[in-house]
């Protein structure tokens, strides 16, 4: 009989790295600073970056990032037209855009946009460094059902790429070209219909091999390195710094209004982001590597 | 012998069907290799699922008669408990893996089961050793072949040490190698003394190892016999319409990098073929088949080199080519893709055309994602093929069609080579590359090689 394997074929156990991520967007989230925030997104990107395994794609994060901070900052220059710094003006009788569009406006939209962008890369670990089974054996115990859920799902992502990818092309195939958006409608209905279809095989395979009758045992023996306990205690003490300096309404926030300020910094809530980067450390040392 | 399934009186309707999918199934299932044969939406996979309580307990419906699987009731027997005793391997081996690595997917029921770490262990152990496939114990699914995935798959089902399993077309996306080593396997457990119940399409192999052969059609079950299942001699017969000019052509085609800064799967390829000609494309799983065919068709821009097409359209059929389909039914489909194609006018009479050619015309006002698998891909075949395209491309075109189908796509083919089409088929069907083949390709490490050209 061989050794039973541990859970961390990553490197870091697979709990670490859920913490991480969860104490990383609770950073992300808990200030409207966008230096804050923006030390957040490049830890994480660090992060990602140095995990990141082969045969993943970044592209389709890219993708997500660029439309969640563009439509973010987009939204609030449209609908708000606060600040005094005017860049342009639009008819005042004009429903929701009608009015001033203000550098004050531009720069929350952004900050709100790079909060989206630190969260999202705070989370991205989870199906581009993680396997499945590492994301249900990072759920505790009686949340497995949920992490079989999320695992799940994330291979459903992909499964949806493949699936857009060959229906368009079959589409296209049959003389269908987009004009407009209506025209996705023969791209997107059969993606979404064959998407649910394949729900339902993989709800009746896992079913067909015992999903969901009661108790679940891990085939995976947990076992953590020093670098889990350094990555879990950092990742929980720069959560918690943020969370208590947000309670105790300790500045931690910026806002731009009624005329743009400089974001204010201080030094010890910029050590708890950059220490977010500590995963990527621990790599550069050896975690992980012949596991 | 004391059989390990019995099933007595069984008829079985799904939610909302007009007619049974089972009708009064009387069967007993006895340690051995048990060959269930039968056209598509016959029943095969209705009666496959009765024995691990899928039918009725996932899907619904209504059910009469009485069934013991392994001692169990399966239509009032959990099925998590079921799952330690009849394992269902599914035919699509990409929409039931749940983990990502082997040795996961394989602990995958053991958990479920609530076993002991280290008795997960020594099952995944002899379970992986069983197939043959320690070696993959650490590979991630998606580098796999499809016939090592399937054995994965099996090998997640024996973990669990079920006396029953049973196999739902496990060949129907192989190329002959994985085929035959998923085929081996089964041989192998039914000498072990478990009752392995295979439904499938693809015959030849399965014939001489069966122990019992069983024909479902129109939800009945009846024995039947080698003589009746036995397939009929293939026969080629050259194309009437060859034109002497290349119709398409390939010159020196690199194509296809399989992931960002990944060498190319297709290296210098030089391909030609004329109007009326039907060149068939074969090998290995992963050797590039899809990929030179989504070249031809324009999908994918070649690296280098030239790709030349007709004037004309070009059809082209994918693997699961159901997934394209999602209008009210079959007819408006096809009348869809002449629509598109400028067949205007006579869309009404092309359209029934078509639907004839493949058999569709009873099922023309039906939902195509009703059907079953095989007439899905019939349904697909006849929006594709609509409308006289210049150039036709087709991808496993066979997966999971049974022998009726079969013949409806070969007349179809002649039929559009009759009238100056020129054809090219991506296939592990070796019936299918005999029959049809004016010229068959080889693609073997990255290169095309031609190895026959009849008459």
């Amino acid at each position: 009989m061989t050794a039973v394997p541990r859970s961390d074929e990553s490197g870091l156990a697979p709990r670490t790295w859920l913490i991480w991520s969860l104490a990383a967007m609770t950073v992300a989230l808990s200030t409207a600073n966008p230096v804050y925030r923006g030390l957040v997104a490049l830890a994480a990107l660090d992060v990602l970056l140095t995990w990141l395994r082969p045969e993943r794609r970044l592209k389709p994060l890219a993708m997500a990032l660029l439309f969640a901070a563009g439509f973010a900052a987009l939204v609030n220059v449209l609908a708000s037209h606060a600040g005094v710094h005017v860049l342009a003006h639009l008819p005042a009788d004009w429903p929701v855009v009608g009015g001033n569009f203000t550098a004050e406006t531009l720069a929350y939209g952004g900050a709100v946009g790079l909060g989206l962008v630190a969260a999202l890369l705070a989370v991205a670990p989870l199906s581009l460094v993680l396997e499945p089974h590492d994301v249900v054996d990072a759920v505790p115990g009686p949340l497995d059902r949920t992490g079989i859920a999320l695992a799940t799902s994330l291979n459903l992502i992909s499964g949806f790429g493949r699936t857009f990818n060959a229906v368009r092309d079959a589409q296209r195939m049959r003389g269908w070209r987009p004009r407009g958006i209506r025209s996705w409608n023969e791209v997107l209905v059969p993606v979404v219909l064959t998407s649910i279809e394949d729900s339902v095989l993989l709800a009746e395979a896992m079913e067909a091999r015992g999903f969901g009758g009661g108790r679940r045992t891990s085939y995976a023996a947990p076992g953590w390195s020093r670098w889990d306990f350094a990555v879990v205690a950092v990742s929980l003490a720069a959560a918690a710094l943020f969370v208590s300096l947000r309670l105790a309404g300790a500045g931690i926030d910026w806002y731009p209004y009624p005329a743009l300020s400089v974001p204010p910094l201080n030094p010890i809530p910029v050590a708890a982001c950059l220490a977010l980067a500590l995963p990527a450390l621990a790599r550069s040392r050896g975690a992980g590597v012949g596991l | 012998m004391t059989p390990l399934a019995r099933i007595d009186g069984v008829e079985y309707s799904y939610p909302g069907a007009a007619s049974p999918s089972l009708r009064s199934v009387d069967l007993d299932i006895e340690p051995g290799l048990t060959l269930v044969a039968g056209g598509s939406g016959g029943g095969k996979s209705t009666l496959l699922r009765l024995l691990n309580g899928l039918v009725p307990q996932f899907h619904g419906g209504r059910i009469s008669g009485t069934a013991t699987v392994a001692g169990l009731d399966p239509m009032r027997t959990p099925i998590p408990r079921l799952a330690g005793r009849v394992g269902l391997v599914f035919q699509d081996v990409e929409t039931q893996s749940v983990y990502g690595t082997v040795e996961r997917e394989v602990a995958f029921g053991l958990e479920n089961a609530a076993m002991g770490r280290a008795e997960m262990h020594d099952r995944v152990d002899e379970a992986l050793a069983s197939l043959s496939i320690s070696h993959l114990r650490s590979r991630r699914l998606a580098t796999l072949s499809g016939g090592e995935r399937q054995r994965v798959q099996l090998a997640a089902v024996l973990a669990l040490r079920p006396q029953i399993v049973a196999l739902d077309e496990p060949t129907s996306q192989l190329d002959p190698e994985g085929a035959e080593a998923v085929l081996a396997a089964c041989r192998r457990l039914a000498r072990d003394g478990r009752a392995i119940v295979v439904a499938e399409h693809r015959l030849e192999s399965m014939l001489p190892a069966a122990d019992v052969l069983l024909f479902v059609d129109g939800g009945r079950v009846a024995p039947t016999t080698r003589e009746a299942l036995a397939p009929t001699a293939v026969r080629h017969r050259p194309g009437a319409f060859r034109g002497s000019e290349a119709a398409w052509q390939m010159r020196a085609v690199a194509a296809g990098p399989a992931a960002p800064g990944g060498s190319a799967i297709l290296e210098n390829v030089n391909l030609a073929g004329a109007a009326g000609e039907v060149v068939v494309v074969v090998g290995p799983n992963g050797s590039g088949k899809t990929t030179l065919l989504r070249t031809l068709a324009g999908l994918l821009p070649a690296l280098s080199g030239k790709v030349e097409r007709p004037v004309g359209r070009t059809a082209f059929l994918p693997q699961n080519p159901g997934a394209l389909l999602y209008l009210p039914t079959v007819r408006a489909e096809v009348e869809l893709t002449l629509r598109r194609t400028g067949a205007n006018g006579a869309s009404a009479a092309e359209a029934a055309e078509m639907l004839a050619a493949f058999g569709l015309t009873a099922m023309a006002e039906r939902y195509p994602r009703d059907l079953s698998s095989g007439e899905r891909q019939r349904a697909a075949l006849a929006a594709t093929l609509a409308g006289g395209p210049a150039l036709v491309l087709l991808d496993e075109p066979t997966r999971g069609m049974d022998r009726a189908a079969r013949r409806a796509l070969v007349a179809a083919v002649r039929s559009l080579t009759g009238k100056g089409s020129a054809v090219v088929v991506a296939t592990h069907d070796t019936d299918l590359a005999a029959e049809l083949a004016d010229t068959t390709v080889a693609l073997s490490g990255g290169t095309a090689s031609i190895v026959e050209t009849p008459a």
